[in-house]
Order: structure tokens, then sequence, then C-alpha cells
């Protein structure tokens, strides 16, 4: 019972016809301490000339079911109506309040601060304000990330209070309707999805309170099955628990009566008594877990999920936010833990972002997680304790109470006692070496898969008899996207040649592809590893990739083998390259010569790397002053002042410089069009990344700002334009 | 054609029975995973482009469906995900209503279906795996039809006979029953995967129309229900909702988890008669209206409610 029914006596007090709880001294006591809302406030009408075929005061026979707004007295979950803080926020929320929550979701700040950041990685805005919107705007601004394919970093959030209800709503209902749309495949392949997201959902053991009806979810069949023929081959017939199960429903119909026929089997304490023996089995536990029983199967499952969405080319389900927050759950990336909804892993931003980048799987983080929480084994107990104590009820029981900790531990404990043989540990045993070994290649696959070049398909260019030539000849007149199809010509014929791979690292550098640039001018390093400008060119790369790491690497490399400088380098660092080290070196070369525009170069991009901007602009106009016709300074010290707070008018000029000095400089339109977005300026942003993409539509960041601005300009009508590339279209509605 | 922008996700939309401008709208706030809802009551204007909205009612959880009265025409009812049934009078002020809240499902309430002869009675069909028979004027329910062994997405009356209907759901069959009888009268075990959504042919009561994730709609004959009359295929995922035409025999509408509205002709070869692609997520609400022949309505996860006349293009 609530609180306010307490107090006021639930509808029995009422008087019919007249007024519900406000009319009452103790009702309007009750609306004093918990709060008033409109519906307290309701009156129970008779329905104009509704045909009566009973009187009045039949409407009070049934307290619960007739009384006004029993849903503020009767909430669905009443296990734990005290518990939910969040759920009151919603649900005491005026029409006012409704409004306002909606505005603040729809005005969307977090793409602001996004913008504001860029080019540097989007900063995660900080969530505050009443729990029910921090959750509302996280969930929005989760799929909406997804969507413009920036990855939100990990957040810390406020306490927000879900109660168990909450989770359960969450996780029952995105599971059921999961199982709607993913369905077109196979049976066993929907269950095996639905496990999927349920296991990540269950991560949190205290989301696992009695729970929605097991008998619900049809994967329970399946793993029994399962687990019937891993464990004991034959056991019992596999539709044995099915028949079993239906008669205890009809016995039982309320899911409630699970909890009394166990309480009445074991008695009230019986199950924490059991759990406190279960304690003292911890150490093994712990051995269990470090050696976690990983179901393979949800692993791949949950692979199959995110392949499923991304097999779909129709841009709209690309697009379709709940299709991309049921994947984020399922994967994992979203989980309920401790009373906060949180991204699972830290890192998942990063590799969100290198599977973005044709790199890594997510399965690692997702294996991650299951090695952190280890959900999914309460099946194998399950299976387990059916065998051993074929009881009726019981398992029921056992899977409405129990969380899924205390299943991992009775596992662990049967474990210790033998009760599943030796040969099915081994069974385990196997299955995680298995997981293991898959999770090491996985890891492998995604290493390499940065850093390799992706050469282009169907190069006209092949067979040409000079292609380094063409290529500079394109490079020189700003064709850029042509001098790489040349340039690639070139190095497939002399795959040694450092300057041919120098060349194309620059053309898609200016064309803004660093991950192709990064990798063109690793293989120009390969084949000349102490060519100057290929150093300088990696440096850069991987600033702007913001691998601070990678960057000093290169960069010093510039120095340590730069005829004039080389002296400076200290052989010793190599190991261990610290920032203020390099910037030292560095600061002592310029002193050397300060004549040396290369120098101020690489100083302006290592103080960019510390992100001590002023200093980065000084020695970019520096070197401007000693190279003032180089375009790429320009655009350097232009995306500088982006980063940094200046004066609109200075970025836009800079970068201005840059384009009239290079008109087919894609990354300049491209920066153009951030500096304008970074003002607000959301319409001439656009216009700025459609002319950039229009010189390369490969150029997948511009798209994805492209993205964001469209969707701050409120021009969600061209959103479809803009997924589908379609740049005849944008071009035509944003002309320059 | 008229477009009404719901600050929820869309669920379901309702013609009234009684005023062929309006239009009764279920939302749900997070895709009705967790948070409010809302009904709204809205009003197309004959002159002017714009959607008025008359009343909305907030309620504390999603709403999924809502169906309106057909003896009293400012009456409707709501189908909440917190499991109550809510009855709300639009002539009465927002703090007036719900007149009444029914609590006895245990889970979601997803279906809602008003009866269309007896116009006394409806029908709720819930994820608790169960359908209710209510009346307006008694707080509980007259029966409880407890069969299926997986949830319940809808129920439908027949439109002769006003003591039969029948209930889609996910356990793969659709049953038809009799309120006269104690158990279901007939089982249809007629897709492969969950059933969404049913309902009976206006003109030939024996015709009823099931909707699958299976991607499909089936006609069926219930006096020979083990081969369908017609399969329709060509939604790209799971058909949310059906409906046939309360003006043309052979019409039917559909919506879909491929965020389409298609109209089929059953009887004829190339039974997709059109498409509408307007919305740019789930469309899982569609209804045609009684009273005005191919006037047709569709809502969506986009949280957009479209009003268009059949061959028009809703976004016109």
């Amino acid at each position: 019972m609530s609180m306010r029914e307490l107090v006021t006596g639930g509808a029995a007090c009422a008087v019919s016809g007249s007024s519900s709880s406000s009319s009452n001294p103790l009702g309007a006591l009750a609306n004093a301490l918990i709060g008033s809302s409109s519906k307290t406030q309701e009156r129970l009408k008779e329905i104009p000339n509704a045909a009566a075929a009973t009187s009045h005061t039949q409407f009070y026979d049934d307290p619960v079911a007739a009384l006004p707004g029993s849903e503020l007295d009767h909430p669905f979950l009443q296990s734990n109506a005290q518990g939910s803080d969040f759920i009151r926020g919603f649900r005491t929320a005026h029409d006012n309040g409704l409004a306002d929550a909606w505005d603040e979701i729809q005005r969307q700040p977090h793409l602001d601060r996004v913008y504001n950041a860029a080019p540097a990685p989007p900063i995660q805005p900080t969530l505050d304000g009443p729990p029910q919107r921090v959750l509302s705007s996280f969930l929005h601004s989760f799929v909406d990330s997804s969507r413009s394919g920036i990855p939100l970093h990990p957040t810390p959030l406020p306490l927000l209070g879900l109660s168990q209800g909450d989770k359960q709503c969450i996780r029952d209902r995105s599971s059921i309707m999961a199982r709607h749309f993913f369905a077109d495949k196979s049976e066993e392949f929907i269950n095996s999805q639905v496990n999927a997201l349920l296991s990540s959902l269950e991560i949190d053991s205290d989301s696992h309170a009695k729970g929605p009806m097991p008998g619900r979810f049809r994967e329970l069949e399946d793993y029994w099955n399962e687990s019937q023929g891993i464990l004991k081959p034959g056991a019992h017939a596999a539709d044995g628990w099915v028949t079993e199960f239906s008669q205890h429903r009809a016995q039982h119909g309320d899911p409630d009566a699970w909890a009394h026929s166990f309480e009445q089997q074991h008695g009230a304490g019986g199950w924490a008594s059991e759990f406190e023996q279960e304690q003292a089995q911890l150490t093994l536990v712990d051995q269990m877990r470090g050696g976690n029983i990983v179901n393979l199967a949800a692993i791949e499952q949950t692979r199959m999920l995110a392949h499923t969405l991304s097999q779909n080319d129709d841009p709209k389900f690309q697009n379709s936010k709940f299709l991309q927050f049921v994947s984020k759950m399922s994967r994992g990336e979203l989980i309920i833990d401790d009373n906060q909804v949180k991204p699972a892993s830290g890192s998942w931003a990063t590799e969100y972002q290198q599977q973005f980048n044709g790199g890594a799987s997510w399965a690692d983080e997702f294996v991650h997680d299951e090695v952190s929480h280890g959900p999914a084994q309460w099946v194998n107990e399950f299976a387990t304790e059916r065998e051993q104590e074929p009881v009726d009820d019981q398992w029921v029981n056992e899977f409405s109470k129990l969380h899924v900790d205390d299943w991992a531990e009775e596992f662990g404990r049967q474990v210790g006692e033998g009760a599943l043989g030796d040969s099915s540990s081994d069974n385990w045993a196997t299955a995680y070496d298995e997981f293991l070994n898959e999770q090491v290649a996985s890891k492998e696959r995604s290493d390499a898969s940065t850093g390799v070049y992706v050469f282009s398909d169907m190069n006209p260019y092949v067979g040409h008899p000079n292609p380094l030539k063409e290529g500079q000849e394109l490079f020189r007149k700003g064709l850029l996207s042509e001098a790489v199809l040349a340039l690639e010509a070139e190095v497939m014929k002399n795959p040694e040649n450092a300057e041919g791979w120098r060349l194309l690292g620059i053309t898609h550098a200016e064309n803004d592809d660093d991950q192709q640039a990064i990798a063109a001018m690793m293989r120009a390093q390969e084949a000349d590893p102490t060519n100057l400008e290929v150093l300088l060119a990696l440096g850069v790369s991987h600033t702007n990739e913001l691998e601070q790491a990678a960057a000093l690497k290169y960069l010093y490399g510039w120095l340590r083998h730069h005829p004039k400088y080389g002296t400076l380098a200290l052989p010793e660092l190599v190991d261990s390259l610290y920032y203020a080290d390099v910037a030292r070196l560095f600061n002592e070369a310029a002193q050397m010569s300060p004549e040396d525009a290369d120098v101020h170069v690489v100083l302006g991009v290592l103080y960019n790397l510390s992100r001590e901007y002023d200093k980065a602009i000084a020695s970019f106009k520096t070197a401007l002053k000693l190279q003032p016709n180089d375009y790429s300074l320009w655009n350097k010290l232009g995306a500088t002042q982006a980063n940094s707070v200046q004066s609109a008018d200075a970025i836009l000029a800079y970068q201005q410089q840059a384009l009239d000095l290079k008109p087919n400089y894609v990354r300049a339109w491209a920066n153009m069009g951030i500096s304008y977005a970074n003002q607000g300026m959301y319409e001439d942003s656009i216009r700025y990344y459609v002319r950039a993409l229009a010189m390369n539509p490969k150029a997948d960041n511009a798209w994805q700002y492209l993205r964001i601005s469209l969707s701050c300009a409120s021009r969600n009508d061209m959103l479809e334009a803009c997924d589908s590339r379609n740049l005849e279209l944008l071009q035509k509605e944003f002309p320059l | 054609m008229p477009v009404f922008k719901t600050p929820f996700n869309g669920y379901s939309v309702k013609f009234s029975p009684f005023y062929e401008s309006r239009l009764a709208v279920a939302t749900a706030q997070n895709f009705g995973i967790l948070g409010n809802g809302r009904v709204h009551v809205i009003d197309l204007s004959p002159s002017s482009p714009v959607i008025n909205e008359l009343i909305a009612f907030d309620t504390a959880d999603g709403v999924y469906d809502v169906a309106w009265s057909e003896s009293h025409d400012s009456v409707l009812v709501a189908a909440i995900a917190d499991g109550s049934i809510k009855i709300y009078d639009t002539a009465l002020p927002p703090h007036s209503n719900p007149l009444r809240s029914l609590k006895e499902h245990a889970r979601e309430v997803h279906g809602l279906d008003y009866n269309p002869t007896r116009r006394d009675s409806f029908l709720s069909a819930s994820w608790d795996d169960s359908v209710k028979l209510w009346t307006l004027d008694r707080p509980g329910s007259l029966r409880t039809f407890r069969e299926h062994a997986y949830c319940v997405y809808s129920a439908s009356w027949n439109p002769k006979h006003a003591d039969v209907f029948a209930s889609a759901s996910g356990d793969c069959t659709v049953r038809i029953w009799d309120v006269r009888e104690p158990g279901s009268t007939m089982i249809i075990p007629g897709h492969e995967h969950e059933i969404l959504s049913c309902d009976w042919n206006k003109y030939d009561d024996c015709l009823i129309a099931s909707a699958s994730v299976d991607k499909s709609i089936k006609i069926w004959d219930v006096r020979n229900y083990r081969v369908p009359v017609s399969v329709l295929n060509g939604h790209g995922y799971a058909v949310r909702k059906i409906k046939f035409s309360p003006h043309r025999r052979n019409l039917i509408v559909s919506c879909s988890y491929d965020m389409t509205v298609c109209l089929w002709d059953f009887m004829v070869e190339d039974a997709l008669v059109g498409r509408y692609d307007h919305h740019t997520e789930f469309a899982v609400g569609v209804d045609l209206s009684v009273l005005v022949d191919g006037l047709m309505a569709s809502t969506g996860w986009d949280e957009l409610v479209y009003v268009w006349q059949q061959g028009m293009d809703p976004r016109a």
C-alpha cells in the first residue's frame, strides 16, 4: 500500500457521488504531505447517459479498480511503490513541466557543445537537472549522437533513482519490442537476440528482482534444451517443464504467488540464510568468475544483432532512433547499474570510433562487460538445479527470487561440490579458452586494421606511363581525389617509392581523410625511415587524430633525423617520450635557427597537442612570416584559432587566406564550416561542408558535421539527402 | 494534407465514429519504454491546413492505444502501459478526467476495441496474456479470457455478431471467442511468428485478417481456416496493425516496422494497391474513417500524425 492509501484509507473513505480524497480531511493532509496533483482532485463521475445497469454504490465495491486517480495509489509495481522517486518525478509532472522537459530535449544542447569542441573530439555535455530530464536527455543524446556518428564519451550521471520497476520496464518492454523488429530472422535467432539484449541488461544484479514472467521468453525453452544437451543429454523431455510451467501458471496465475509459495517452502528468511551459506564459498566463486563462464552464443548473437542492423541499407533504418537505442542496450553500451544509467565501459567510445572507421569489433567490449559482470550463467545454474532437484515449482521460485550473482555463486558452489562432474567443468574451461583466443584474435584484427591503406576500386590510372608525374600535376591543380587515384597507381607500380606514398598521404590529409593519410605516410616511412617531410606529416596527422604518443614519436623522429638538430636529440629519450621533453628540444631548435619555418610549424603542432593554443598561434604566425604562401599553414592557423577562443572574423580570415591560396583545399572548406558552426551560423556552415564534400565525398568527418549542422539549423528535411549522400540535392539546396 | 506533431512517440490513432474531423492519438515517451504518455484529441478544420488540439490528457505511463466509445460522442478509453485502462470525457475539463481508471491487468495494456454493435462494452488486450471485457458502468471487468500463452496485442469485435471477437497474440495464434462461452471457440495457428494485429472484414463476417512479425498479412475464412484465403506479402518488417476498410469490401490498410503504410486489395493478384512512405520511424498506428470514404490517418515513432485522402500524398 502506498502512503496515500494508508492515509486516506483508500477508496473506502470516499463517499458515493461526492468527491474523492480531497473532500476527506485526511485526504487533504495526504495531499499536503505527499504533494497534490490534479489527479488527486478528480471527481468520480457517472458516464453521461450511460445505461446504468448497476447502482452508483457499485462503483465502490472494488476500491482498487474504481477509485479515480488510483494510479497514484496503486502503482503498477506495488513492490517498490515508495522507492521510485524517479517515476514520481514523471508522474507528478504538470502539463507545463512536461512541456518544459520536452523543450529541453528538443533543444538538444549537447549538439551545440559537441560543436564547440570541433574539430577536437566531441565533449559530452554535463547532464544535470531533475533526474527524469537527465534520463530523457541522456537517452535522446545517446541515440542522437550515434545517429550523427559522433560517439558520446562516458559521463558520470547524477543519481537517477531508477526504481526496480523502472528498470524492469526498460528491460521488459525493450525486449518485447525488439522481438517484433528482429523477428524477420528465424525464431531461434530472435530468441537469442532477445537473450543477448537481456543478458546485457541483467548485468546489474539489482535489476533482477522478482522479474517478469520468466516463461514469457521463449529462449528459456531453447536454453533449457541446450543445457540439457550439454549437461545431461536426455535427462528430461524438453517440453516437460513447459507443461509443468503451464500447470503452474494455471494454478497460480498471479506472479506474486511464486513468492508466496517460495516462502511457504523455505520460510521467509530461507533463501537469505541459504545466501549466507553461499557467501562462505566466495573464494571459490571468485575463482569461477576469473575463469568466467561466458556465454559464447550470446556474444555471437549480439554481434549478429549489430550485423543485422548494419545490413539494412535503408538510411531510414540506419537513422531510426529506436533501433540505435536497442542496439546500444543489447551491446551493453547502456547499462543500468547502481541506480545510474551509464555507458558500459570507459573505452567504448573509442572502440566505437574504431569500428566506425572500419576497424575493431565492439564484441571485445561486450565481452569485457561480460567478464566484469557475468550474466547469463543462470541458465546453466537453472539446468543444474533442475537436474538435481526435480521439484516442480522450485525453479520458478529460484528464477524469480534469486539475483544473477546468486546464481553465479550457486553455480560456483555446485562446481565445488562436483555436482556437475568433471567433464562439464572441462567443457567450460574449453569454452573459456576459445573465448579468450577469439578475443585475442579480434584484438589483432582491430590493430591491423588501423594503418592499412585501402586502395580505391576501378582506378583509371593503373597502366598510366607516369602516374607520379600525373599525380603531382593533379595535386598542383587541386584535383585531390583524382590525384589520389594517380598516386595510388604510382605506389601500386612502385611500392617502395617513398615520395609517391608521401604525396599520397599529403593529398589525403588535404582531402580531410587522416586515416588514409596516416596509412599512406606509414608506408612512406617504411620506404624511407628518415624522410623529414614524412615524419612531420605523420606527426601532424596523429595530432589531428589526438594520438599524442604517436604524434610525439614522429615529431621527435623528425628532430632526430634532421641534419641540423639531430645533435639535440638524446638517444635515450626514444623509449620514453614525454611531451615536455620534446617541446623543450624544439624550443632549443627554434633558438638555434629562428629562421627555420619548419621548427615553428612543429612547435605549433606540439602546442596544439598540449592545447596551449595561444602559443600554437604564435608559432604558426612566426612560421607564416617566413613562409607567407604556405596555404597549409594558413589552414593550421585558422584551425588553431577555431579551437581557441578567438574572434570569429580572424578565424574566417585565416581560412579564407588558405582558400584563396588553394581553392580546392577540402580541409580548409570543412574547417570554414566548423568555424561557422561554432558561431551558431549553421546555414553558412552547411554551405561550406557541402562544398567540401562536393570536392571529396569520402570525407566522412565532414558528412557527420554536416548532419549535425542540418539538425541544428532545423533542416531535418535534408537529413535524408545527407544520409543517402545525395550531393546533387544538397548542392542545389545549399549553394555557396 | 495536415500534419500534427506530438511531443511523444505516436502509438495509435483513431477516427471518432461521431465526428468526421475528430481523431484521438495515443502517445508514449521514450518509445514507450519508460516515461509519460499523453492522449491527444485533435480536430481537422475544413478550411485551414492546421490540426487543432481540442484537449490532451497526461498519463503517468505510456499510452499504447485508444478507442472511442460507440455510445457517447465525447468518451474515449485509453490503454496505459502500467496495466490500467482510463476512461476520458473530452467534454469535461482536464481536471475532471479521467472519469475512471480500471486497473486489473498485471502488465501493459496494448489494444482496445469498442463493441460496434452492442455499443456498451469494450475489450482490452494485454501483455499479461489475457483479454478482458468491460462496460463503462462497471468498476471491474465482466470477463477475463485467459488462454493465450504470450502477450495479447489486439482484440477485435466481429461487426455482425455482437458476442464474437478475435484476439491476436505473440503465441502465434489468433483465437476466436464467443463471450457466452467459457473458452475460445477456435484457434487459428496463423503464423510462424508473433501475431500483432487482427481485424474482421466489415462486409463478410467470416473473414478475418491477421498481421504478423513474419512481415505478412493473412486473410482467413473462419469456416475453413486450414488454408488462408490470401497472403499479402510486401512489408519489409513486422506488420504492426491492420484494419479492414469500412467502405470497400476487399480493401485493407496496414502499417509496419518498415515505416510504411500499405493499402491492399486482398482479392486481386497484385494485392498491394498503395504504399505510403511518409513516416521516418516505425509506423505503428493507422486507421480508416468510418464517416469519410478514403480518409486515412497514421502515426509513428517520428512523433507525427498524418491525415490524408487515399491516393494523395500524406505529406503534400
